[in-house]
């Protein structure tokens, strides 16, 4: 009650002080929740990165998404590598075509809602990532329809769909068999869509692909017996036309490796024999960059959430500083009474830790509440941007305490450290 | 015979003002008070008064002597029990009251209390008991800028009789009080000298020292 009483004596110096406070705890928990939710999702990567081996075309570029392709044959003879259990190749394009007037209304924060290919007859198996929890329905498999699709919450809650929905994606009917229940990360954006209609989807908003396609289509058209009648140059055009096929399409590939294998030797044959045919990302190089990434962005998203922390820290300590000097006289009656210095370092200490604490519990409300807001607004597009975890605002009241306390100790120890007899001076 | 409660003997004391200037404050001086004793520290400014004071009330320690409290060397005592024992042997009143403005009378009082290791309902208790007997029964929750300066002195003995120490140590009781109330404040201390209390007050008021049965002078910070 007494600490309340002093803090209340110098009204607008402790509504300073708490007011650094305030900012310091509001950055650390917007940008703490921040670096949660980026974590979350970049832990959830990792689980799946590194539970494969992923590769992609020469030329192609994995993160930045510059895709090439992968022949079915090289599929093939990757499969027979040493080592190998399965390899699936696939596809992955966004969900909703860009608007030609608008191209970059699509871009938000996270990941955007993409179509993840799925190869129901393939034995590939994530070692880390196997199956999905569902919130309903079903994860679609070898028995369901070709038009059967699962989908993330982000995408259900933003586009509205609901098991048993007849939906249109790229102006193609799918059925909604399942919604997956929330991840905090990727599946949370993903439609899980049969690899074959995914394939046809990717060829569909790819001009030369389509071009391919339906030179594929006419060429198809002409029998062997015409065939045989035109000139060579246009016979082995439409024989080249005719050998496009859509399964043949595959941006990227997924190989599993077989029980007791060594993941990284099985990336070590692949490199040593398609070196000039694929890019290989090994799960523990993968892992390895991951890291390195999210370490780098953690550091600078608490960093200035520190600094900012720190300006609030030293300002309990120039505030206490004040206060225990204009309260020379005060201690100096409470130890001519009996006070032990124990007692006093104790009482301005706890001061400064409700201090902290009063700071931290405004700061993290205020912090929670522009984190809530903008997460529902951005929910509906699947960005959410901020994670609130319970564990997380525990900690940063108990640390805006020690904070407090921290900034407390030094002006505690000064005037527990104080001589009576100075003190007693100024009665 | 009376218990000696207080016995000091060749008290010295020197403050270190500059490297060449160095002041004996006091200077081989001896003292006893028993039980039962209203004495006066009489003498001019600068004689050392509030420093023997001071060396009483266990706020300081002499250069050279000895110094007993209820038959307690206090010299060698340890520093953890110093603060105890202040607390429990020794009250204090002083000259300018010297009550914490952010606390109510009875706060003021409980607190010396709380020093004394006394339990929460008890201090309590205590501490309106006191303030009752002082006249002060109605004011128990009134801070003391809400109190007259007689009002906030007796709160003050209140507080240095919380926990029944051995003796009260008084810095110019009266010294900002006027005629009327200083002669009041001095009744108070006189009857509870009546009823047991020990007194050892430093003044340099005559009136004050010829109320006192025993005066101790100093000159030059020996006894005269």
């Amino acid at each position: 009650m007494e600490i309340f009483r002093n803090m209340w004596r110098r009204k607008f110096r402790t509504f300073l002080t708490i007011f650094g406070i305030v900012i310091g705890i509001f950055a650390f928990t917007v940008m703490g929740s921040m670096a949660l939710k980026l974590n979350k999702m970049i832990d959830g990567g990792k689980r799946y990165i590194t539970g494969q081996i992923t590769i992609s075309p020469k030329g192609a570029d994995y993160m930045s998404g510059t895709s090439g392709m992968l022949p079915v044959d090289l599929l093939n003879k990757i499969k027979d590598v040493e080592g190998v259990q399965a390899v699936e190749g696939g596809v992955s394009l966004m969900l909703d075509e860009p608007d030609p007037d608008d191209p970059t209304a699509g871009m938000s924060f996270g990941e955007p809602a993409s179509i993840y290919s799925f190869d129901p007859n393939s034995n590939f198996v994530n070692k880390n990532w196997q199956t999905m929890d569902m919130k309903e329905g079903k994860l679609i498999d070898a028995s369901s329809e070709k038009n059967d699709i699962s989908i993330g919450i982000n995408v259900a809650t933003d586009k509205k769909w609901n098991v048993g929905d007849t939906v249109k994606i790229r102006d193609k009917d799918f059925d909604v068999v399942g919604i997956f229940e929330k991840t905090m990360t990727g599946p949370d954006q993903y439609v899980f869509m049969n690899v074959e209609v995914a394939r046809e989807l990717f060829v569909e908003q790819n001009p030369f692909l389509k071009s391919l396609q339906e030179k594929s289509d006419e060429a198809a058209k002409i029998s062997e017996k015409e065939l045989s009648t035109l000139p060579e140059s246009s016979r082995q055009q439409i024989v080249d036309a005719k050998s496009f096929k859509v399964e043949d399409v595959s941006t990227t590939a997924s190989i599993s490796w077989k029980d007791g294998v060594d993941p990284e030797a099985v990336v070590g044959r692949i490199k040593d024999q398609f070196k000039t045919d694929v890019i290989v990302y090994s799960p523990k190089e993968m892992g390895e960059m991951i890291d390195k990434a999210s370490a780098t962005m953690n550091a600078v998203i608490l960093g200035s959430a520190m600094l900012a922390l720190i300006v609030g820290l030293f300002s309990i300590i120039n505030t206490m500083v004040m206060s225990i000097s204009e309260r020379t006289k005060e201690i100096g009656i409470k130890k001519a009474i009996g006070a032990s210095p124990r007692s006093i370092a104790l009482e301005y200490t706890l001061e400064a830790g409700v201090i902290g604490l009063l700071g931290g519990a405004i700061g993290l409300g205020l912090g929670w509440l522009v984190a809530t807001i903008i997460n529902n607004m951005m929910a509906s597009k699947g960005a959410e941007i901020f994670l609130l975890e319970p564990s997380f605002m525990i900690g940063v009241i108990v640390f805006s305490f020690v904070i407090g306390i921290v900034a407390g100790v030094i002006p505690a120890m000064r005037a527990a450290k104080l001589k009576v007899v100075e003190a007693v001076r100024e009665l | 015979m009376n218990k000696v409660i207080v016995k000091a003997k060749n008290i010295n004391k020197s403050y270190k003002m500059s490297k060449k200037n160095i002041v004996k404050a006091l200077r081989g001086v001896d003292i006893e008070v028993k039980k039962g004793d209203f004495s006066a520290i009489i003498g001019p400014s600068g004689c050392g008064k509030s420093t023997l004071m001071h060396i009483l009330g266990l706020l300081d320690k002499p250069d050279e002597g000895t110094l007993e409290i209820d038959g307690i060397d206090m010299i060698s005592l340890p520093e953890k029990k110093a603060y105890r024992m202040r607390a429990k042997k020794i009250g204090f009143i002083f000259q300018g009251f010297n009550l914490i403005p952010t606390l109510t009378a009875l706060e003021n009082v409980v607190l010396a209390g709380k020093y004394g290791g006394m339990t929460k309902p008890k201090r309590i208790r205590r501490a309106k008991e006191l303030l009752s007997m002082l006249g002060l029964k109605d004011r128990v929750n009134h801070k003391p800028t809400e109190l007259s300066g007689g009002q906030q002195q007796r709160v003050a003995i209140a507080r240095a009789l919380m926990n029944d120490p051995s003796i009260i140590l008084a810095d110019e009781p009266t010294g900002e009080l006027d005629t009327k109330t200083s002669m009041e404040i001095m009744d108070i201390l006189k009857k509870l000298n009546r009823e047991g209390k020990t007194f050892l007050i430093v003044t340099h008021n005559m009136e004050v020292a010829n109320a006192c049965k025993k005066r101790i002078r100093l000159l030059d910070g020996k006894n005269d």
